[in-house]
């Protein structure tokens, strides 16, 4: 987490710009949220029933943990639609992006409940000491 | 019913372990949830899924429960389905994303 879905119309994004996409919001997420890039997922899907792409081209879903503010989603939003315009070559106004907030007590990740947002180091410090110490026997 | 989502790498799990993680998440749906599971299980296409910006080998199980939960619940069902995945599919703790939604989590 979090998980961002990109769901797009058939052969709308080419397969060689997706590595390119999911960098982007790799980064993106990453520099407004200050989370760790291995909590970052991105899966493509073409004409998938979720999410819906009512009139778009493409739509990005981002399930993100709650906490970060309307500013930092709003960026979010507008760089990763961006990306996916820069990308593709696909019209900016046919790219829709939602979020929706999920409370980081309710996702485990690592085996572990996902850090609150701002404690990500101290659970990274953490998660690597515990997985040292049962590889450690 | 409970709904779950799970959404796995192409090629990554075998067919019958596949059906063993589908059976095995039904009987956690009906032990804790008291409620059979209505599974979607979803197959991101090679090239297609990435975690870190590299090509991903993560499975992600999400539960969509029809109660609120206590926090002790919801960690107990989490933890089952890490522990399935790892006996299963021999995958590290790090490939598994678990989360139990409340009621109130559910999208329109």
């Amino acid at each position: 987490m979090p998980l961002y879905l990109c769901n797009a119309r058939n052969g709308s994004i080419p397969p060689e710009a997706k590595a390119k996409i999911a960098k982007d919001i790799t980064d993106i997420h990453c520099a407004k949220t200050g989370a760790p890039p291995t909590f970052v997922h991105a899966f493509f899907f073409e004409e998938a029933p979720q999410p819906q792409l009512g009139d778009s081209t493409v739509q990005l879903h981002g399930n993100i943990r709650a906490g970060r503010t309307d500013e930092q989603k709003a960026e979010i939003v507008q760089e990763m639609r961006e990306s996916v315009a820069r990308h593709s070559g696909i019209d900016l106004s046919e790219i829709a992006m939602t979020t929706a907030d999920v409370p980081a007590s309710w996702v485990m990740e690592g085996g572990d409940l996902l850090p609150e947002p701002g404690e990500e180091e101290a659970w990274l410090a953490a998660h690597a000491a515990k997985l040292a110490a049962e590889a450690a026997g | 019913m409970i709904p779950i989502l799970c959404l796995v790498q192409e090629g990554q799990i075998a067919p019958s372990i596949g059906e063993d993680l589908r059976s095995s998440l039904d009987q956690i749906a009906q032990d804790h949830l008291g409620s059979t599971a209505g599974i979607n299980w979803v197959e991101v296409e090679a090239g297609s899924g990435f975690t870190e910006a590299k090509p991903s080998t993560s499975s992600l199980v999400s539960i969509q429960s029809d109660r609120m939960l206590s926090q002790d619940e919801r960690i107990s069902i989490m933890q089952k389905i890490c522990d399935s995945w790892i006996e299963k599919t021999e995958c590290s703790i790090n490939e598994i994303v678990a989360s139990v939604n409340d009621p109130a989590a559910r999208e329109g």
